[in-house]
């Protein structure tokens, strides 16, 4: 029996449902001899700005236990630079293409939109509101639900590419920006970007980033996320992309059953380039051993027993069954 | 570059916490470039979880086998791990990476080795000599006992120093660079440097060499994450007026680098 493995989110349609995160693939040529694009999903770029960014002073990486905290700033040629650099690197590539961008405002994200809106490489635009190494602005969009939606409300008329607002898990009750951004016309939301961390050298009595504060990755934070995810496929009816530590193949299945239509793949792939692909293998595995013939019958499938409520932050518990609120 | 699975040939404890790594390559892994580098994958658990950079002490091709050498001391949980691997272990490699030494012809390579930084040097070295190029090898280490490899240097003219004294000059591998500069009637035009080894020593070759105008090369380590240029985490900082606004990556626009144009205060 043939499994299919495609999703749709918005009008972007995925041969599988396993994407690699932004931040990690580059454009897609930095790995093109480690990763085989042409199995996956598809990729997400590094995140692209307004404006030329040289990212911030090292150190920018540090390895916790079982994670991994970055600082990099979103290092990247800005708008120009990537219409004239980087699209065509990505034309061409044998997957789907989806650009991230990050504004320091409302006009810059409505520029970035229309700049790689026009470009013609995109099938999808991540909106990057949540990056917690850039600033007083970074995290800004995604922690308050009214600049949420200030945001993803003057972005939306500006093109008909599918939208995915990122969000990150630095707040309460990551169910309400989620429910902003699917009221102004968000296509999908991707979670989670890192949690804001810290690591210090007791012997210099100094902060082991150039930052101080860094995003936390890697397996340590699969536990969080999840529960992130599962907070926001209750709270909205648009696609959820799941991300957060998905290490091992069978993490990826994880985050379908809670009701992710798709996943990103991070910083477990340094360690394992072919981590990506083993995740496309493990799902279609999976289905096989259900029975299954589509990757529609494993997302959501989670099985919660009855009366055992889910307590969402700052909620009252509610009973769910099949990974929905009832 | 590309990812390979290797197989242990031997992991031999040198000196107490030093180890040299035999890891026998298949075809898929090219022959390396001394200053190179390779991405190791120590452990398939979560912890560690990043890959370790580890420079290329050599490479050997002798009949069928074809094998690198990397000599790294236990300094964490990673290198400690990889201490405990025996022969006949499997380790996936990516590999090789980055960007090696580029001796130009006609000048004489000084080579100034720091510790344990040795390893690419010896690498260097030995390529030299098989072009039957003549160089100078400065070795410094804090004592006798961390002189790695110094047998295996010929074809060049080699001067050690030593902290405590116990052979050679007694004193920092700088000296002896002042020492050979001073002596051996070298001209910008005639000579440069390649280093390796404590960042320290990596900033005082570095400050000699610009202020001679000296060519200098330097093999840097630092943290990385992916190695091969996509997630931009192991920024160099670099001199004002030679950063144009960036930092390169370590990892696909070195480790080996200008010395001279390096911002050695802020690399950490």
């Amino acid at each position: 029996m043939k499994r299919d493995l495609s999703v749709r989110i918005g009008s972007l349609e995925l041969r599988n449902p396993v994407l690699v995160a932004s931040g990690i693939i580059g454009y897609g040529r930095e790995y093109e001899r480690l990763v085989s694009l042409e199995e996956i999903g598809g990729i997400v770029t590094k995140t692209v700005t307004r404006h030329a960014r040289a990212g911030n002073p090292p150190p920018r990486v540090c390895e916790t236990p079982a994670g991994m905290l970055n600082s990099i700033g979103i290092e990247n040629p800005g708008l120009e630079g990537f219409l004239a650099v980087k699209v065509p690197v990505l034309r061409g590539l044998p997957c789907a293409v989806i650009v991230s961008v990050e504004g320091e405002n409302v006009p810059e994200f409505c520029e970035l939109v229309e700049g790689v809106d026009g470009s013609g490489v995109a099938h999808a635009i991540e909106v990057n509101i949540s990056c917690p190494n850039v600033g007083p602005h970074g995290m800004r969009y995604s922690t308050d639900a009214g600049m949420a939606r200030e945001v993803m409300g003057a972005i939306r008329p500006l093109t008909k590419l599918p939208l995915i607002a990122k969000l990150t898990p630095n707040v309460t009750r990551i169910g309400e920006i989620a429910e902003a951004c699917e009221s102004c016309g968000a296509d999908a939301v991707s979670l989670v970007n890192t949690f804001v961390g810290m690591a210090v050298d007791a012997r210099t009595r100094k902060p082991i980033l150039g930052t101080v504060l860094g995003g936390l990755s890697g397996p340590a934070i699969k536990p969080l996320a999840l529960a992130k995810v599962w907070e926001v496929v209750q709270a909205v009816d648009i696609p959820v992309v799941g991300m957060g530590g998905i290490t091992r193949p069978v993490d990826a299945v994880e985050f379908l059953l809670l009701g992710a239509r798709a996943v990103e793949v991070g910083t477990a792939l340094f360690a394992d380039p072919t981590l990506a692909e083993g995740c496309v293998s493990e799902i279609d595995r999976y289905l096989e051993k259900m029975g299954s013939s589509s990757v529609d019958d494993l997302i959501g499938g989670l099985e919660v027993p009855e009366g055992r409520g889910v307590i969402r932050a700052g909620c009252a518990p509610r009973t769910v069954r099949g990974g929905r609120a009832s | 570059m590309n990812l390979v699975p290797c197989s242990v040939v031997s992991n031999r404890e040198i000196t107490q916490g030093n180890f040299l790594l035999t890891l026998k390559v298949p075809r898929g892994f090219s022959r390396p470039q001394p200053g190179q580098f390779v991405h190791l994958r120590i452990t398939q658990d979560v912890e560690p979880l990043l890959r370790r950079p580890y420079s290329l002490e050599g490479f050997v091709e002798r009949g069928k086998l074809r094998a690198a050498r990397i000599y790294y001391s236990v300094v964490g949980r990673g290198s400690r791990l990889l201490s405990q691997h025996q022969p006949g272990a499997k380790l996936d490699v990516i590999g090789p990476l980055g960007v090696g030494f580029s001796p130009r012809p006609r000048r004489l390579p000084i080579l100034v080795a720091g510790g344990r930084g040795v390893a690419p040097l010896l690498f260097l070295s030995r390529s030299l000599r098989d072009r039957k190029r003549p160089f100078v090898f400065l070795f410094g280490a804090r004592s006798r006992r961390e002189l790695y490899g110094v047998r295996e240097i010929r074809g060049g003219r080699l001067h050690v120093a030593t902290d405590d004294g116990s052979v050679g000059f007694e004193g920092s591998v700088l000296e002896l660079l002042r020492q050979e500069w001073r002596e051996g009637g070298h001209t910008p035009l005639t000579a440069e440097i390649f280093t390796c080894g404590p960042h320290g020593l990596l900033h005082e070759v570095s400050d000699f060499a610009r202020e001679n105008g000296i060519r200098c090369e330097a093999s840097l380590e630092g943290p990385m994450a992916c190695a091969v240029g996509a997630c931009r985490g192991c920024p160099v900082p670099l001199l004002p007026g030679a950063d144009s606004g960036r930092y390169p990556a370590m990892c696909v626009e070195g480790p080996v680098m200008d010395a001279t144009i390096v911002d050695w205060a802020r690399l950490p």
